[in-house]
């Protein structure tokens, strides 16, 4: 449902014009040619294939076999199911905000005239570019470790542990959601870019009119900003349901400790490939889009309450 | 609209005959695709798919020229990846009708891909098994037909860092007959004495292991293609554990779940927080270079006092297989036979993939051998071999992490030993029957 | 899906913030830093200020050690000999082993340029694939008024809702039964068929923040759409395709999955393949030289994206959802 709100943007704001009759259908078809071709040719087939795949078992290596609703009906009483649910939406929910407020924080600190302000912003970034890599899941382990860099750290302000923090489960997703926050370069980038587009005069305006800095930000900056901040907040949102390479290469793709780090993908995962288990698998990949797709639905519905657009 | 409807249902129809179609036909035991069964003199090129590391791929590679300089008219064409993505792609290569006609295989996964007759029964005539003992060429059977070619096999013990030992003034004891009691003190007094910076032993995580502990009690894992161990058995396993990460042998759960699926180089053993570690006797030697070559020594496994005889066993490390589509079953089986029997061969392979099963790879090989890869083979001697138990069945290849998982959660205290065992039992039995 | 439009309402534009935006200025000149609005003249003020410059650049400074520490530990791992990256838990670089550099550049199959080059050459095609197909697609659905427009585009957002492991099996049928496995195609061509739905709803966001005065103007003039397009907009999107090209960059050059499952030759592997071969679970692994390797491939990483920076914050600058 999601859907019909998303199209409603890209329609544009042409309420009554939009019932008119539709005058460019041809050079619509021009124009969107290739995406077309690429529509039906490439991803159309794929994804009705994995439609069809959800209601039958798929083991890759042989046909397929129609099992009608099977599938939805062991996802019923899968506790790994229920598990990785639980996991994703904890991590969704702390790590949006965490990062976004990351990037934000970064973005305001780095916005206003500063030396080195290129430098900064490369050096902040990087991190995303190595977010995937596979050293990242042996440096997580170096830090994180029970013998890492972040309890030597502990143990020069006094606290002496000995704890694994990737190891234990209660701590595992926690620093995976670190790790997530950590990358925090691209909304960072993409905040900064709407901080510049407020005009200055505001700023002048606003001091003239005797405002401090905490009201500025909150009468000027934040207002204008929050379409920046509902963009990101939606393609986060979007992003960190589908959440799998962080999770895959620092547990080794097994969820472990006890599941505690089981993103959902993780799981569609290893019943895909790990246990052949493409049908199930397939079934649950549909279960993702109707969440992801409700969870993009209510941001939607939310924005009226809270995101600012100019007219 | 119409038109685009059509080809809308069109590309589904398509894949949809895609999928049924490319997948291949699922009676196990076909014979190999090709018609042929006699090498060919026009030029043919053949390709080939294995999982490791540079190392791997260097030797591969070399044999892989030697095969070609030898039989001018064959190419081969090599193709490589990391264990975990191997498996992806193979499944999905099978999937779109495009197998290697050489493949690398686990005993993990030989039975899903001989039953689901991905894999051509080896039985060309340029493939000699006569070279490995019965018992070893039967562990590459699915039913009643060779699937796979052993490459190495191994067996399975405790890696003793003695470096390390010496230091605490430890000595290594008489392996020949101690118990997991014996076991149990021996590691706690290597975690005391060292103070808890190096642990006396790690956790038993490991599918191979798991049969042992089983055959040391007189049952097994799987009877056919039917799981068939006793929860008993499975709660001691798992018990084992617990108790000595309770008594300190052990590191912590939380320190055991991050090292858990390390790789080699990042085990407590190799980066010196544990004095030892249960290993595939083979791996003795990339773990001796890991570990900067430091002292390590091959302990037989500890077992019950009333533990049956020939409660051992060796294990194929991994297989060379044909696939069933192959077009040239007869330069597939040359090749396979290159890799496995030829002596020039053996000498560029050397242990890398572990002690040769095929006797004219190993006597090639033996006179050269010292230091780690010496040990090895030493060590398998001195143990006392049973019969093989059935491989893996359909439907468990996904095993390995389903052990380590349960175990983690024991060793958390989130389930007891015997809920564990029940869980796995219920969780693999399942798995098993809904894949026959 | 369901694209019930009656029972969704377009949110309502909130009357709180009623501030205008100046014209839009394309020109790079624009992007000059606001001035400071706090204290405005006299000596006190200049020195809070410097004072408050020193703290900021320590707090950034901190941060940047603590963003930059991996690939600080990176560098300095990839200078040590296998058996201590693990070992040595300091950051202090203790040994310069290069040959790790040596041995990891031919350790496999051929020398690492090969794998940059390849990389580099999927990279190349896919930027160029998705600033031409993109843009178009982001045209038609910025401003063309036609037929399906809302089902296509909730298509087009599904699109990148589904995970990719269910869909590549599917996909590896159709490209096996193209006979295109084992080329660089299936990870070319879909990007010239606009594919990457991220860019195209960026770029349809930021056609819709270009006045459309711009567009009806030409077309009293008696510009066709093309024309306009070509003309008009996209000289107006540079920022934007600067965004997608730094972007597309850097997600095809780290993208893993897609890549090894459709090359096969070993004379084809890219990047992201080559360096996980180092590395092995089973046997031994070579850290070291996975490490200096990894060092070698992020440096065009970097490179674009320091250059492209200036015009990446541009871009995004007037992209904003309006």
């Amino acid at each position: 449902m999601s859907i019909a709100e998303l199209s409603r943007m890209a329609r544009g704001r042409g309420g009554p014009k939009a019932r008119q009759k539709m005058p460019d259908n041809k050079p619509a078809l021009v124009f969107l040619g290739p995406w077309l071709i690429g529509a039906i040719c490439l991803m159309i087939g794929p994804i009705i294939a994995s439609l069809v795949l959800s209601f039958t078992n798929y083991n890759l290596l042989q046909p397929a076999k129609f099992v009608g609703f099977d599938n939805f009906i062991r996802m019923l009483s899968d506790p790994r199911l229920r598990k990785s649910l639980e996991v994703t939406s904890l991590y969704v929910l702390i790590s949006v905000p965490g990062q976004l407020l990351a990037a934000l924080l970064l973005a305001i600190l780095l916005n206003r005239g500063l030396r080195g302000v290129t430098i900064y912003r490369a050096a902040f970034y990087l991190p995303s570019l190595l977010g995937s890599s596979v050293a990242i899941a042996v440096l997580w382990r170096q830090v994180f470790g029970a013998q890492g860099l972040f309890n030597a750290m502990l143990g020069m302000i006094g606290i002496h542990t000995e704890i694994s923090w990737i190891g234990d489960s209660s701590t595992a997703l926690g620093t995976l959601i670190l790790l997530h926050v950590w990358t925090f370069g691209s909304p960072m980038v993409i905040f900064l870019a709407g901080l510049r587009q407020i005009p200055t005069e505001l700023y002048e305006a606003a001091t003239t009119d005797g405002a401090n800095a905490w009201q500025q930000f909150k009468s000027v900056t934040m207002p204008l900003l929050t379409p920046i901040i509902f963009f990101n907040l939606v393609l986060a949102v979007i992003n960190s349901f589908a959440s799998f390479t962080q999770a895959f290469i620092v547990s080794g793709g097994t969820g472990a400790p006890a599941d505690s780090t089981l993103f959902y993908t993780l799981y569609l995962y290893q019943e895909g490939f790990g246990s052949f288990r493409m049908g199930y698998a397939s079934a649950l990949a549909w279960l993702l889009v109707i969440i992801v797709g409700a969870a993009t639905a209510i941001l939607f519905w939310t924005s009226k309450f809270w995101v600012h657009y100019e007219d | 609209m119409k038109p685009t409807k059509l080809a809308v249902l069109g590309t589904a129809i398509a894949l949809a005959a895609g999928l049924t179609g490319c997948a291949v036909s699922p009676q196990g035991g076909s014979g190999p695709g090709g018609t042929s069964t006699t090498l060919s003199n026009e030029p043919v090129t053949i390709s080939m798919y294995w999982w490791g590391g540079d190392d791997r791929i260097q030797r591969t590679q070399k044999v892989i020229k030697m095969f070609q300089d030898k039989y001018p008219n064959i190419k081969v064409e090599p193709t490589y990846g990391d264990w975990t993505s191997y498996w992806e792609k193979l499944a999905t290569m099978v999937a779109g009708g495009n197998i290697p006609d050489v493949i690398q295989m686990d005993q993990l996964y030989l039975a899903s891909y001989a039953q689901r007759g991905v894999l051509a029964e080896l039985n060309q005539p340029q493939l000699d098994l006569t070279t490995m003992s019965d018992s070893v060429v039967d562990t590459g059977k699915w039913g009643d037909k060779v699937y796979g070619a052993s490459i190495a096999s191994t067996g399975f013990g405790v890696l003793a860092n003695k470096d390390a030992l010496d230091k605490l003034g430890i000595a290594l004891p008489d392996d020949s007959k101690w118990t997991w009691d014996d076991y149990a003190t021996w590691t706690k007094s290597i975690s005391d004495a060292s103070g808890g910076t190096i642990r006396g032993t790690g956790v038993m995580q490991n599918e191979f292991q798991l049969q042992l502990f089983a055959r040391q009690l007189g049952d097994q894992l799987f009877k056919g293609s039917e799981l068939v161990i006793k929860p008993e058995t499975l709660a001691k396993y798992f018990q084992a554990s617990l108790d000595w990460v309770e008594s300190g042998s052990a590191p912590s759960a939380s320190a055991t779940s991050e090292t858990i699926n390390a790789t080699l180089d990042q085990t407590d053993l190799v980066t010196g927080k544990a004095a030892t570690m249960f290993i595939p006797s083979t791996m003795i030697t990339t773990t001796t270079a890991a570990a900067n070559g430091a002292n390590l020594v091959l302990l037989e496994l500890p077992h019950f006092a009333d533990a049956p005889q020939g409660w051992e066993y060796m294990k194929p490390g991994m297989y060379w297989s044909q696939s069933s589509k192959s077009a040239h079953p007869a330069e597939a089986a040359l090749l396979i036979n290159y890799f496995i029997n030829d002596p020039e061969a053996a000498k560029v392979l050397g242990t890398e993939r572990g002690i040769p099963s095929s006797s004219s790879a190993l006597d090639a090989i033996t006179p050269s051998l010292e230091g780690p890869p010496k040990a090895a083979v030493d060590f398998v001697e001195g143990l006392h071999f049973g019969a093989a138990p059935a491989i893996i069945p359909t439907g468990a290849s996904d095993l390995q992490p389903i052990i380590q998982r349960y175990c983690l959660a024991v060793i958390a205290k989130q389930q007891t030993p015997s809920q564990a065992a029940e869980a796995l039992i219920a969780e693999v039995g399942a798995s098993v029957r809904a894949a026959q | 899906m369901k694209t019930d439009s009656t029972t969704l309402q377009a949110p309502p534009r909130a009357k709180t913030a009623r501030l205008r935006f100046p014209p839009r200025r394309p020109d790079p000149v624009a992007i000059t830093p606001a001035p400071t609005p706090a204290a405005k003249s006299g000596r006190r003020g200049q020195t809070r200020r410097r004072v408050l410059a020193v703290v900021k650049h320590v707090c950034l400074i901190l941060l940047v050690v603590v963003a930059l520490y991996p690939v600080i530990w990176m560098l300095v791992s990839s200078l040590r000999p296998d058996g201590q990256i693990f070992s040595n838990p300091s950051i202090i670089p203790t040994t310069l082993h290069w040959e790790n550099y040596t041995y990891g550049w031919t350790a496999l199959t051929k020398p690492f340029s090969t794998y940059l080059v390849n990389s580099l050459l999927v990279v190349v095609a896919a930027i160029a694939g998705n600033l031409i197909t993109c843009s178009m697609a982001a045209y038609a659905f910025a401003r063309l008024k036609f037929r399906f427009q809302k089902p296509a585009f909730a298509f087009m957002l599904v699109t990148i809702m589904i995970p990719i492991h269910v869909v590549i099996v599917p996909q590896y049928i159709l490209w096996s039964q193209l006979g295109l496995v084992n080329t660089f195609w299936p990870l070319i061509i879909p990007k010239f068929c606009a594919t990457d739905a991220f860019f195209t709803f960026l770029m349809v966001q930021f056609i819709r923040g270009l006045p459309k005065s711009l567009d009806e103007a030409a077309r009293i003039d008696g510009a066709g759409h093309g024309q306009i397009f070509f003309r008009i907009l996209l000289p107006l999107m540079t920022p934007a395709l600067a965004t997608t090209t730094i972007f597309t960059f850097i997600w095809t050059w780290n993208d893993f999955f897609a890549q090894m499952i459709y090359l096969t030759d070993p004379k084809l592997y890219t990047v992201s393949i080559a360096l996980r071969a180092y590395i092995d679970a089973q046997t031994s692994s070579s850290y070291g030289a996975m490490f200096a390797m990894s060092m070698v491939s992020i440096i065009p990483v970097v490179l674009i994206f320091i250059f492209g920076q200036k015009y990446l914050v541009q871009g995004i600058a007037t992209t904003g959802l309006k």
